[in-house]
């Protein structure tokens, strides 16, 4: 097969992504959630179901746990300039706590949402946090106080999921029936919608929705949006279904390539991320755990790495070397993608 | 006698009784036994009715009646007051919680059957399965010992919710078809309960009334139990046509169709009403699905979410108009779900310590009985199963629960005889 | 004349024939059957020619030995011929006529699969080929005790009569469900309540016996063959039938041998261990036994000699046409049960081996009697039908209530003339029976139960509201309604209606009644006799054979 030239191949060549490998596992009782690796690449934070956060430093393998809320936590998010972690649980909670700290205490305790906190985010510019939950509301506040500052007032059923454009200026904002909103920060006016509804079904025999936008990612340019979860389900109550990326065009909002596993596999993409590269990867838990790689521009995955158990979402640093994930057997993995 | 009480659980004598080639027959009531309109009055004053809210695939006793939150087998949800000091239910029901008063949980069930179709034989019969013998329904024992036949409506109607509707002669097994359950599959009237289009008032009444005359004169000579359980059986379809307005919810105010949530369930559960306000004998209704395996968190939420309110305000409408002293209430599954949370956030089948709730006639409200241990793996006290469940209902309506029916002179326990009530649910 | 006798067959004119003639059995002077089972009745009820019903009208009798015989009411001008012929004999040419047909093999032939089957889904064989087995059967009047026998003892290995092995497969060939279903339907005992211990009422049920029929099966079970992929029994040459009894609280466990109740225990060859198999067990291997149990089964159960065989035959086919056995229930012979006449029960046992098992031989010597022939309309002073007094009411069979009401409403009429003068029996049967067929299925037993009669809900709803029926009463050319809405008299109008649906002419107020009916201000010829029709149709006289 002749491959056609691609702009971005220079800068793919590089990267090996075939013998990324486990370079850290960091050991927890309880299955995890959620996983960050906080921006000064110094430690990685994640959520357990026991509803405590924990603090893993990359280098030492110390551990220190956070904890206050009363419920699971399922988001994570930082202000990097004040050194605060923000999370959100399942009872409505978001807290905010510094990173740094040896016996941390949540600096704000805020009752933010009725039901679940589905995702939080800091907008680039430091100024605001946003959030989203089973309430239907999204909701924009002030840092580093965690005073409201507008809603966003449009999604009819509980929202998974959002994220700022990287200019800061939209808010976009994705729910349980793949409804993907794109918001004007400013004004909190509803720009447009996107179309991710092909990670949603109604399951008629089971009588449940199943589904949602489960992860949720910009690349760096904003030229593209990544929305990962679960399609074809054929069987609800067994979460039988495939993982499935739907990537947009972020300018036109229109739905541009579909993202599926070479081979057949059984779940969710619960973690995407953009590599800087142009790779797009996806962590996925269902039938067990794996983590795909997306050449740009190509529907099917063109390297898998089979994970050992059930994927809970995915954590790209920066500089896109390393990778966190965290999993269902309360393993934290720290993986790292080679150069050629 | 030894031999009666534990009885040779068999059922096949009743069915014995028929034709070699399948021609002749004597299932049917003496004359004597047969309907009155006189005796059906007076009964109605008294008349006892069961509604059964059935939670299928296997609701978590974690998300509902027994929560372990902060507990490894937790999950997500925390615990809530309830209207009764003391005892705590899971946050997915504020509304239930404050009809708690009217409620009694039972939380020490072990029924030791993870499999679907044998955990909802447990508890629509109170007993396990046996290879040769088939045990009625709760709502075909119901049927008959509280005599639904003077109701002029099914004596077990089972709201599903959706599906086809029809009529189920396998749930009455030894007790005969009269008492099957009629499925109303989506909350729709039964099938050909309405006359065919064209018919008038006049022409319906009109052959009703050729077809008595035809039957007086063909009993003047030849009456028999069997030629009255015929007639009386258009009797009864003539009753249940003239009362096909009860399936019409759309009926009811829209404020009560507002509190019952405007939903498939919250129309399901107004129609339950609907039937026992006008007499009906036992009424289940089917809420789906709770079989979790996948995401158990999401779908309590989806699922408890159209519950809650639901059950809630059908318990405290039922005792406002004055039903519920009358009705027993009984909420069930075929089993619970797996403390341990899977790694899809799924729970699976869990028999061995789970939770039920009752509510009504016969029951003390306020109460639970029954504890399991901190993580919800096992009964720590007062364990039971679908038997004492079974003569619970009983004793609940007033009736002997070690009670037998007989069937070709045998006797066969209404109840499981190696179980007896929970006496601590009992008013 | 009768339709099924002008369309029999060459072959069913040659049996039909040979039938008749086989009858009158007995030399002169000696008595029949059917006189001595009436003189045995009346000898042990003082008084009986004052207390018993009159004989049934000619209508009566040819609406109950038309439904006994052939699981349909009369057609209109079968009717009218009946009632018209004054000749002698015309009841017992009637019987003969009816026994002969191919409509009583296939009746019969859906009476023995109702009991037999009990409704079962056909899973392992198809349903078409078991019916046409028994139909064969019956057609070739084969003896019950042979059908019996190999009903009992085929293993369904061989393509050619696995048919017969459907007894054992769509039971599964599950060893406690098929010695219950033995017992109750081959030899009237119901054995079930024996299986955990000896009957806790019926002194004559022990356990031994259960597992003694038991024990020709517990090495048996159901093996699906890889390369036919069909279902057959596989049979092992170990595997005793152990039993402990939960009364007993020293639990003893005790074992047995094979053998069937009254029987003595089944002689077994020594074989040393290398010569028990023909065939060993492998996997996808069906085993064959050197000494198989199953294979002596039938013979051992369905042997002449056999006094509960002999019994369950006479009393079910008594049932079958005086509406309830002799011994009642049916599987429940044992001392403290007596027959409602035992010496008249021994005897029609005994009798059962003189005929050598001839199902129809037995119906033909009942239908004869004046016990069937009494009328089922309660003699004055009478409260409830005392037996042997008066005919008992049947309830048809839903086969039966089917094809009957296909047949008043002329709807069989019109598939007759459809299928034009060669009309075959199994062709218009075909048709009949699919036409019915959702119907069937609103009256029949729950599978796995024996018939009953249990008037429901739905079964009165679909009567009443049904598409089907109010389909068959709308006018269509030949049917009733259309012959009806043609006669411009109304008592010609009445005598079809009623010939048509009850099988008798009105009485004069009857004939009133409908007069007055079609003049009913507003209401069109066929919409009133849609109504009076459907009155008839579902009338208790209609849904019963009396």
């Amino acid at each position: 097969m002749t491959a056609p030239a691609r702009t971005t191949a220079p800068a793919l060549d590089p990267l090996d992504v075939a013998k990324t490998k486990s370079v850290k596992d960091l050991k927890y009782s309880s299955p995890l959630i959620g996983g960050r690796l906080d921006p000064s690449g110094k430690y990685v934070f994640v959520s357990a179901q026991d509803n405590t956060l924990q603090r893993w430093d990359l280098a030492t393998g110390k551990n220190v746990p956070y904890s206050g809320h009363s419920s699971w936590v399922r988001t994570l998010a930082f202000e990097p300039r004040s050194k605060t972690l923000f999370s959100g649980s399942y009872a409505g909670e978001i807290f905010a706590w510094p990173v740094e700290a040896d016996r941390p205490q949540p600096r704000i305790k805020l009752d933010a949402h009725r039901g679940w906190v589905r995702a939080v985010a800091v907008s680039p510019d430091g100024k605001t946090l946003a959030s989203c939950g089973n309430d239907h509301r999204v909701c924009l506040w002030s840092l580093p106080d965690l005073k409201p500052v507008r809603e966003f007032t449009g999604h009819l059923c509980h929202v998974y999921n959002l994220t700022f454009t990287p200019d800061g200026t939209h808010l976009v904002s994705a729910d349980l029936k793949g409804i993907v909103k794109d918001w004007e920060v400013s004004t909190g006016k509803l720009v447009r919608d996107l179309d991710a509804s092909i990670l949603y079904k109604y399951d008629k025999g089971f009588m449940a929705d199943i589904g949602g936008v489960r992860s949720m990612a910009f690349s760096a340019d904003a030229s593209l949006l990544a929305c990962g979860g679960i399609t074809d389900v054929t069987n609800a109550f067994a979460g039988v279904g495939k993982p499935l990326i739907v990537l947009f065009d972020w300018k036109t909002g229109k739905q541009k390539l579909l993202l599926r596993p070479k081979n057949a596999f059984q779940g969710t993409i619960w973690g995407v991320a953009f590599h800087p590269s142009g790779w797009i990867l996806g962590a996925g838990g269902g039938a067990g755990g794996m983590l795909w790689f997306w050449k740009p521009g190509e529907a099917q995955s063109s390297v898998e790495l089979k994970l050992p158990t059930n994927a809970r979402d995915l954590d790209l640093a920066p500089e896109g070397k390393r990778l966190a994930i965290p999993f269902a057997d309360g393993m934290t993995r720290i993986y790292e993608i080679p150069t050629k | 006698m030894e031999t009666c009480r534990y009885a040779c659980l068999s059922g096949e004598h009743s069915l014995s009784r028929r034709g070699f080639l399948g021609g002749m027959a004597a299932g049917v009531a003496s004359l004597a036994g047969l309907a009155t309109p006189a005796l059906g009055k007076q009964l109605e004053k008294d008349q006892k009715h069961v509604l059964m809210i059935y939670l299928s695939g296997g609701v978590s006793q974690l998300e509902t009646w027994d929560p372990k939150p902060g507990t490894p087998t937790g999950g997500p949800f925390r615990a809530i007051s309830t209207s009764v000091p003391g005892i705590q239910i899971c946050e997915l029901l504020p509304h239930t919680a404050r009809q708690m008063h009217h409620l009694a949980l039972v939380r020490g069930l072990n029924t030791a059957e993870n499999e679907h179709g044998r955990g909802s034989y447990i508890m629509h019969t109170g007993r396990r399965q046996e290879p040769a013998m088939k045990y009625p329904h709760l709502g075909s024992v119901m049927s008959k010992v509280l005599g639904a036949e003077h109701t002029g409506l099914p004596g077990y109607v089972h709201i599903s919710p959706g599906g086809g509707g029809g009529f189920n002669k396998q749930d009455a097994a030894f007790l005969g078809p009269r008492y099957a359950s009629v499925t109303l599959g989506n909350g729709k009237p039964p099938e050909n309960l309405l006359r065919p289009q064209g018919m008038t008032d006049q022409a319906e009444h009109d052959r009703n009334d050729l077809q008595d005359r035809v039957n007086q004169r063909f009993a003047r000579s030849r009456r028999t139990a069997e030629t009255e359980a015929y007639t009386h059986s258009f009797e009864q379809a003539k009753q249940m046509m003239a009362r096909k307005h009860l399936f019409e919810v759309e009926r009811e105010p829209t404020r009560i169709q507002e509190r019952y949530g405007k939903h498939d369930f919250g129309r399901h559960c107004l129609l339950a009403r609907r039937l026992i306000e006008s007499g009906a004998t036992f009424v289940k209704v089917s809420h789906s699905n709770y079989d979790t395996h996948y995401e158990n968190f999401e779908y309590h939420i989806e699922q408890l979410g159209e519950f809650d309110q639901t059950f809630a305000t059908l318990l405290d409408d039922l005792h406002q108009r004055g039903l519920l002293k009358h009705t027993l209430v009984t909420v069930v599954s075929e089993f619970g779900r797996t403390p341990t949370i899977n790694r899809n956030y799924g729970r699976d089948h869990w028999s061995k310590a789970w939770s039920i709730a009752l509510a009504g006639a016969g029951i003390k409200g306020g109460t639970a009985v029954g504890k399991t241990n901190a993580t919800g793996t096992a009964v720590t006290d007062r364990e039971v199963n679908g038997g004492h469940v079974f003569h619970t209902y009983f004793r609940a309506l007033g009736l002997s629960s070690t009670r037998n029916f007989y069937i070709d002179e045998r006797p066969i326990p209404m109840a499981d005889p190696k179980a007896a009530p929970i006496t601590e649910v009992l008013a | 004349m009768f339709v099924s006798t002008r369309t029999l067959s060459r072959r069913w004119s040659l049996l039909a024939l040979a039938l008749l003639g086989s009858f009158p059995l007995l030399a002169s002077g000696q008595n029949t059957l059917s006189q001595r089972i009436d003189q045995m009745i009346a000898a042990s009820i003082p008084e009986l020619a004052k207390k018993a019903a009159p004989p049934a009208s000619d209508a009566e009798f040819l609406r109950r030995v038309t439904l006994d015989l052939t699981g349909t009411i009369p057609t209109t001008s079968e009717t009218r011929a009946f009632l018209t012929d004054r000749s002698p004999g015309k009841r017992q040419r009637l019987i003969e006529r009816l026994l002969a047909s191919p409509e009583f093999a296939r009746h019969q032939a859906t009476l023995l699969d109702v009991m037999l089957m009990e409704r079962r889904p056909d899973k392992h064989v198809p349903r078409a080929a078991w019916q046409e087995y028994l139909y064969q059967a019956l057609a070739q009047n084969r003896p019950w005790d042979a059908l019996a026998r190999e009903l009992l003892s085929t293993d369904g290995s061989d393509p050619k009569n696995r048919v017969a092995a459907k007894f054992f497969l769509e039971r599964e060939a599950e060893p406690n469900l098929v010695t219950r279903d033995i017992a109750r339907l081959f030899l009237g005992m119901n054995l079930q309540c024996a299986q955990c211990h000896d009957h806790p009422i019926v002194p004559d049920y022990k356990q031994d016996q259960y597992y003694g029929i038991y024990a020709f099966l517990t090495r048996v079970s159901l093996f699906s063959d890889p390369k036919s992929k069909t279902t057959m029994l596989a049979e092992k040459a170990e595997g005793e039938a152990t039993f402990q009894s939960v009364f007993d609280k020293t639990k003893t466990t005790r074992t047995t041998g094979p053998r069937v109740p009254g029987r003595p225990l089944l002689k077994e060859p020594k074989l040393t261990k290398d010569a028990e198999y023909k065939v060993k067990p492998a996997k996808n291997v069906r085993p064959v036994p050197a000494f198989s149990r199953l294979a002596l089964l039938g013979s051992e159960i369905a042997r002449p000699d056999n006094v509960p065989f002999q019994r369950n035959f006479a009393n079910r086919l008594w049932a079958q046409m005086m509406g309830r056995g002799l011994v009642h229930p049916l599987d429940m012979d044992h001392t403290d049960n007596p027959p409602a006449h035992p010496a008249l029960l021994t005897m029609l046992a005994q009798e059962a081996v003189t005929q050598k098992f001839d199902i129809r031989h037995f119906l033909h010597d009942l239908a004869l009697t004046q016990t069937y022939q009494r009328s089922s309309e309660l003699p004055s002073g009478m409260q409830e039908p005392a037996p042997f007094l008066v005919a008992q009411l049947k309830p048809l069979l839903p086969e039966e209530l089917a094809a009957s009401l296909y047949q008043a409403t002329g709807m069989t009429d019109i598939e007759r003339t459809a299928l034009g003068k060669k009309v075959a029996e199994a062709t218009l049967h075909a048709r009949v029976s699919a036409a019915t067929a959702p119907l069937v299925n609103v009256f029949r037993s729950e599978a796995g139960t024996p018939e009953d009669f249990q008037p429901t809900l739905d079964q009165a709803l679909q009567l009443t509201n049904g598409n089907l029926l109010r389909s068959w009463l709308n006018p269509r050319t030949g049917n009733l309604i259309d012959r009806l809405t043609k006669l411009k008299d109304a008592g010609a109008l009445a005598d079809e209606m009623y010939l048509s649906i009850l099988t008798r002419y009105p009485t004069a107020d009857e004939r009133q009644d409908l007069a007055n009916y079609l003049q009913k201000p507003g209401k069109d010829r066929v919409a009133a006799c849609q109504d009076y029709a459907w009155a008839l149709l579902t009338s208790a006289e209609f849904r019963f054979n009396h």
